[in-house]
């Protein structure tokens, strides 16, 4: 079976293509890629006038909740929400019940993610770092990679023994198997729910200090340059982060890093006071840490955006602050968070933002996604953007489970319109007949 | 109306709450016949221990005939894990018409105010505000010195997890008052950009011309974790006692939100002594709270229950 996706600008980062042209899709796999293809006997042909072909998105940072927590979110629902959000590939954390230290957890993802009422797109699970996210044993690392795993991590759970942390990067630099870390040092932050700041002095709200990620990003970015373990640095929020990845970058330490759409979209100045849906940890920082986190993002510094989607039930988000769990769902916004507040501010281009969303992600990771070159990919990953579609995020109107977010009710510009993961996965609301139709 | 925070309530808002606060005194000493708010009923839903805010609001509600019930989380579904906001949705449907709200969390009662159809009243919540302590204070303040306007009034100690703080520099500052926290580094907020006040490190220039000195109390458990040394260190530097009251002016008034560790932020001398106004603080604070229940119920027209639909959604 043929597809055709026509007319559209095609940005491929993996090639550095920037062009007008259309793209094939015969069997599931990319067939051709061009200015001009061969439309003849195409079963369907899409026209993307004045669309973005691209590859599939790519999310190193999302919370599946399963097993344990499917009340927040499911493999199936959380695949679906992946598929309207544009994304292709997506990481899964291990932070579930039982957390994600055993190889047949592995097995039980991938079966479910492969399952026919699933979004269609690919999975791949991140293991834990330590048995049982304690902090204390290495999981068993090599079974794990076995089973599938892309990257291993404890991530809300960061290892506070530098000890223990070095012993397992020891171990995962023997296995090359990427770390990645959420950067904490809870001493500082016990009982905290914002950043601290001028906002939390008001609020009353204890907050945490920046330094409390940033004493975490530079012991972290010291073992790699030790042990010259890889490691990937999830959501880097503080300017300061950003210095020492820089120069971790500098000495030559084989680190990555990755940043959140709301942490370059939105400040701690912005939230609405005691709104749960604006509670995330790492919490809103400043409008300087925004400054320098796209200037970051603009030289390369970040190598790629995650959206750190985390699903929570209503009732456990209508809690006092303090008390509500952290996290806000981000996968069927990130696309227009991204081109709103980056692409269409001028911040990068449009094919630097595909190679943040996709290209580069798949390389933190060594995944074979991300590209439009025939045969690199296990079938064709294909998302087709409208950049200039101007809509309003209803949360309530998402696959996912979770409708914890604050972007609900915003303006943005920039929208996913299809997604191929072999055939079509998902065709947005506002795709009709092959014509885009403006909101 | 809820009442939540000063610091969204409007400067005329407040000189109102204030002069009917002064009015219910007046009339209630002179015997005379105070606004009767018979046939409605407050919730008292202290989920915090308290004794003095509680039995101020009851005293309230007494004398303006108002029925309450209290609560605390011994005496309601809450210990048996129901949440906040089935709890206030209970109490709306069972008829309360509205609900005094002390938690320990900042920002519990507009969790509560979202859910619960009448007037929610902070009584306290967590490190953000205390509204009707600073009320009360703020009341005394008038009685003796007539005005806010100009005054320089010193906050010391603990204002990092003062409400009351929080509610008083808020207070003060929109009525024209000039505030300084003084403390030590570790108990003052280290990010102050949005709060009206100037900031002291050093107790002596903090309460330099004062006209107000208001001590905060010191919870024992912030010695364990070692923001400060140890309780003589603190007192050795910010007790305020005869001694550290020698810049501030003669007629300063000296405040405390209680309950006081006596010896520690104040010594007796100056607890008991002339300038204090601490009993007169706690007596206030009955008739604030009176001025507010008033104001509750007729900002909502004496007619809560109307606006339960409307809230639903909310």
């Amino acid at each position: 079976m043929k597809l055709v996706l026509k007319n559209g600008r095609i940005l491929d980062p993996s090639q550095d293509l920037d062009i007008v042209g259309s793209v094939t899709i015969v069997d599931d796999q990319i067939d051709e890629v061009g200015e001009t293809v061969d439309e003849r006997g195409a079963f369907e042909v899409y026209d993307c006038a004045g669309m973005w072909i691209t590859p599939g998105l790519v999310d190193l940072h999302v919370h599946l909740r399963e097993p344990g927590f499917s009340h927040k979110e499911t493999i199936i629902s959380g695949t679906q929400s992946a598929a309207a959000g544009g994304y292709t590939v997506i990481c899964c954390m291990p932070n579930t019940d039982p957390p994600l230290d055993d190889p047949a957890l592995i097995d039980f993802i991938l079966d479910r993610s492969a399952s026919p009422e699933a979004g269609g797109v690919f999975v791949q699970p991140i293991g834990a770092l330590t048995r049982g996210m304690k902090g204390e044993q290495p999981a068993n690392l090599a079974s794990l990679k076995r089973a599938g795993i892309v990257a291993a991590s404890d991530d809300a759970f960061p290892v506070q023994n530098s000890q223990v942390m070095m012993r397992c990067m020891e171990l995962c630099r023997q296995l090359d198997l990427p770390v990645a870390v959420h950067c904490e040092d809870e001493s500082l932050t016990q009982g905290s729910s914002m950043n601290e700041g001028a906002m939390s002095a008001m609020l009353g709200l204890k907050g945490m200090p920046r330094t409390a990620e940033e004493i975490q990003v530079a012991r972290n970015c010291m073992l790699s340059l030790e042990t010259g373990c890889p490691l990937h640095i999830l959501h880097v929020s503080t300017w300061g982060s950003v210095e020492i990845i820089k120069q971790a970058k500098f000495l030559g330490a084989p680190v990555t890093a990755e940043v959140c759409p709301h942490h370059f979209s939105m400040t701690d100045e912005d939230m609405v006071p005691f709104d749960t849906n604006w509670k995330m940890n790492p919490p809103l920082r400043t409008q300087v840490d925004v400054d320098i986190l796209l200037g970051a993002i603009a030289d390369g510094t970040i190598d790629c955006i995650s959206t750190d989607h985390a699903p929570h039930a209503a009732y456990e988000k209508d809690r006092p602050f303090d008390e509500a769990p952290f996290g806000i769902v981000g996968l069927e916004s990130a696309v227009g968070v991204t081109l709103t507040y980056l692409t269409h501010k001028g911040v990068i281009s449009p094919l630097e933002t595909i190679r943040r969303m996709s290209t580069r992600a798949a390389e933190v990771y060594r995944l074979d996604a991300g590209t439009l070159k025939k045969g690199r990919t296990p079938v064709a990953q294909i998302t087709v953007i409208d950049p200039d579609v101007e809509w309003t995020f209803d949360v309530n109107k998402t696959f996912s489970k979770g409708k914890n977010s604050l972007y609900h009710g915003m303006k943005l510009k920039g929208k996913a319109m299809l997604t191929f993961s072999g055939g079509e996965v998902y065709r947005d609301a506002l795709w009709a007949g092959g014509e885009r139709v403006t909101a | 109306m809820h009442l939540l925070s000063i610091r969204e309530m409007h400067p005329e808002k407040i000189e109102e709450t204030l002069a009917l606060s002064l009015q219910m005194k007046k009339t209630s000493r002179a015997g005379g016949k105070l606004p009767s708010l018979a046939g409605r009923v407050v919730g008292m839903l202290f989920l915090e221990n308290s004794t003095r805010t509680r039995v101020s609001f009851e005293q309230a509600a007494r004398k303006l005939e108002l029925a309450c019930c209290v609560f605390g989380v011994q005496g309601t579904s809450m210990a048996k894990g129901e949440s906040l906001k089935d709890t206030v949705l209970t109490l709306r449907y069972e008829g309360i018409d509205s609900l005094v709200m002390r938690h320990n969390s900042s920002g519990a009662p507009y969790l509560a105010a979202r859910f619960f159809g009448g007037p929610v009243i902070n009584a306290g919540d967590g490190m953000h505000e205390h509204p009707t302590q600073a009320l009360a204070d703020a009341m005394t303040i008038l009685e003796h010195k007539e005005r806010i306007k100009g005054l320089s009034v010193a906050i010391v100690g603990d204002v990092m997890h003062s409400r009351v703080a929080r509610s008083n520099l808020w207070l003060l500052s929109k009525l024209g008052a000039d505030v300084r926290l003084v403390g030590p580094r570790t108990l003052l907020p280290r990010h102050p950009g949005h709060l009206p006040v100037s900031i002291h490190y050093d107790l002596a220039s903090g309460i330099e011309g004062a006209d107000v000195v208001m001590a905060l109390r010191m919870q024992k458990e912030r010695m364990d974790g070692g923001l400060v040394s140890s309780m003589s260190e603190y007192a050795f530097m910010y007790q305020v006692n005869a001694k550290s009251l020698r810049g501030a002016q003669p007629d300063c008034l000296v405040m405390h939100p209680g309950p006081i560790n006596r010896g520690l932020e104040l010594d007796d001398w100056t607890a008991d002594g002339p300038n204090s106004v601490i009993n007169e603080q706690v007596e206030n604070g009955v008739y604030v709270r009176m001025a507010v229940f008033a104001n509750a119920f007729e900002a909502s027209n004496g007619k809560p229950k109307k606006t339960q639909k409307k809230a639903v959604s909310a």
